[in-house]
């Protein structure tokens, strides 16, 4: 597990550049990227995480093509202004409540008490 | 192809280094060697630097026989060989000198960014000699790169920084070989990665392939060689 | 060029400490001269004249331990570093023997002054061209017929060790050359023997005066009349000639197999 600044990879969580392209639509989710904002050189990225510079040149890529980020020539890569950021937060949330609530079903629990466990892992901090 | 290897077997007096291995590197791939000691790793990164010629099979860089083509290959080798009078002007002496793809500007700079001290290597740590010699190898402008364990033995705030200097100077076009115990730090900057076990291929997987099945290099080593 | 002297310098940085025992031997000789007190002239010279004698062949000793110290980089992976640079095995093998023959000079031109000394001391002036043979000819001549073949042999016999040390049994092609070298050294020698004097030989110490002659004379007639034949033919010219072509033929053949050193 490789954490700097926002980014973080697990090389058992699936191919790392899936995991930068997350990176990116989390820290857009929560705020700490913002239209407009530029993101750090593909070699940059890879040096400050250690990670092959074409992975990063893959994922921004990805980016790209997903309406996320733009290059802009002799500038570097920025975060578009359109960027779909209000509906990130949303749906990147439903992603993972989706994956919960589907744990919950199969261990045959109530909504009550989904909500109750949540409640409680997340007071536990 | 810009090295190959064609059924290489390589025996010394009393052990066998390799048997029958055949790999081919495309320019501009990062590629990890890995293995446990005595896999043949080391075996592999000489014969490809042509200091040691195969008992059978054809080792080949740049179309040509690997000694021949030196001066085109940058080779670290896992010993710390440098001399104890040596300090880093002395080494930009040496390789600028010698190699005329040395860059003695890129090299005082790569100096600064490992933060080597400027004094006699016999009163540095194993972590500032690792870092010079590192250093010395990529202020060069080669097209193959054979690093053979620049992690072993080094601090971890060494390692960092070698790994870090590693991605900076790779260029697109170059091939760097790299072998490592230190799998887990290392390979997030392996495109492919060649596992050797007893001197043979175990596998030649490319990493992010690993991963998509989610497992990592390191999850896999464990999987392959043990 | 700058790549044999960057080769040279290296061979220096390395190296350099091996004239402190040189110098060392130069001094522990002065002082044994100083020590010589007999009262008979001729015997006090003769005894000072065999400690150069003695601090010559140590000389020798000291120079074949410095060219032939390959094992110790071979272990600490310095001779990897050389074997990848771009100069050729020949570069680097001249550069070795080039750096132990400057040593060499200077340490034997420094012994041709203590001669010169002893000479003084014992009340024998030479003239200004016979000094000129003595410090400078005279280690010329010496070095090129015995110190540089050796150090060259020993060079070969060093690399062509490590050629083979790591993949085939290195030791039975070295110790056949090491065993086979006493005869090919007495034939060589019996070849030289027999060729010696065709050519006119070199004339040293013609103008030596005679004094110096009549006291060697001295310490035994035998050596006065030898050395007096010595002079008038002069120093053979073939061993000369003979010895820096075999130290040249072993240095390109060592050169050579430098390209098939494995480390």
């Amino acid at each position: 597990m490789t954490e700097h600044d926002g980014w973080s990879l697990d090389m058992s969580s699936g191919p790392i550049f899936e995991q930068i392209a997350k990176n990116v639509h989390q820290m857009l989710a929560r705020g700490a990227l913002t239209p407009g904002d530029k993101l750090p050189s593909a070699r940059e990225l890879a040096a400050r995480l250690s990670v092959n510079p074409n992975t990063i040149v893959h994922a921004y890529g990805q980016l790209e093509a997903d309406g996320v980020i733009e290059k802009r020539r002799g500038l570097g890569t920025f975060v578009r202004e359109d960027a779909p950021v209000t509906g990130m937060k949303h749906e990147m949330l439903h992603g993972a409540a989706s994956a919960y609530a589907e744990e919950s079903r199969q261990l045959d629990a109530s909504i009550q008490e989904a909500i109750a466990a949540l409640k409680e892992v997340w007071d536990a901090g | 192809m810009l090295a190959k290897l064609d059924h290489v077997t390589k025996r010394y007096v009393k052990n066998e280094g390799l048997r029958d291995l055949t790999l081919d590197f495309p320019a501009g791939q990062v590629v990890g060697v890995l293995g446990l000691n005595g896999s043949g790793k080391s075996t592999m990164l000489k014969l490809l630097a042509g200091l040691l010629f195969p008992t059978s099979g054809h080792v080949s860089v740049f179309d040509g026989q690997p000694r021949s083509k030196r001066s085109n290959i940058v080779f670290l080798g896992e010993r710390d060989a440098l001399w104890p009078w040596m300090k880093p002007t002395d080494a930009e002496r040496f390789m600028g000198n010698l190699y005329a793809d040395f860059d003695r500007t890129r090299f005082n700079e790569l100096l600064d960014a490992l933060e080597v001290p400027r004094r006699k290597t016999k009163t540095m740590s194993k972590g500032e000699r690792g870092r010079l010699r590192l250093a010395m190898a990529l202020a060069r402008d080669a097209k193959l790169y054979l690093l053979d364990e620049p992690l072993g033995g080094i601090d971890l705030i060494s390692r960092e920084k070698i790994l870090s200097s590693i991605v900076q100077e790779w260029h697109t076009d170059e091939t760097i070989l790299l072998s490592t115990h230190e799998v887990a730090e290392a390979e997030g900057l392996f495109e492919r990665v060649v596992y050797l076990r007893d001197g043979k291929l175990a596998l030649d997987v490319s990493a992010e392939s690993l991963r998509e099945g989610g497992k990592s290099v390191v999850d896999t080593f464990r999987e392959v060689l043990t | 060029m700058k790549r044999f002297m960057t080769l040279v310098w290296l061979e220096h940085r390395r190296n350099w400490m091996w004239s402190l025992p040189l110098l060392g031997s130069l001094l522990f000789w002065a002082w044994g001269i100083k020590q010589v007190l007999i009262m008979d002239v001729a015997e006090r010279l003769a005894i000072r004249s065999g400690l150069l004698l003695a601090a010559a062949v140590i000389g020798a000793v000291v120079l074949a331990i410095m060219v032939g110290r390959i094992r110790s980089e071979t272990r600490n992976g310095q001779y990897q570093v050389l074997l990848m640079t771009p100069p050729s095995g020949y570069a680097h093998i001249g550069a070795r023997f080039a750096y132990a023959a400057a040593i060499g000079f200077a340490y034997y031109i420094a012994i041709g002054f203590m001669f010169w000394w002893i000479l003084e001391l014992a009340g024998l002036h030479l003239d200004a061209r016979s000094l000129f043979d003595l410090i400078l000819f005279t280690p010329f001549y010496a070095l090129n017929i015995t110190v540089l073949p050796m150090l060259a042999y020993v060079l070969l016999l060093m690399v062509f060790i490590s050629a083979f040390r790591i993949s085939g049994s290195g030791w039975i092609p070295g110790l056949t050359m090491l065993l086979a070298s006493p005869f090919a050294y007495s034939w060589l020698g019996e070849g030289i023997v027999k060729v010696a004097y065709t050519l006119p030989g070199w004339k040293l110490f013609v103008n030596a005066p005679a004094a110096i002659i009549e006291r060697f004379g001295q310490i035994d007639p035998e050596i006065g009349t030898e050395i007096n034949t010595a002079i008038y033919a002069g120093a053979p010219i073939e061993p000369l000639l003979i010895m820096i072509g075999l130290t040249i033929v072993l240095l390109v053949v060592t050169g050579r197999i430098w390209q098939e050193v494995e480390a």
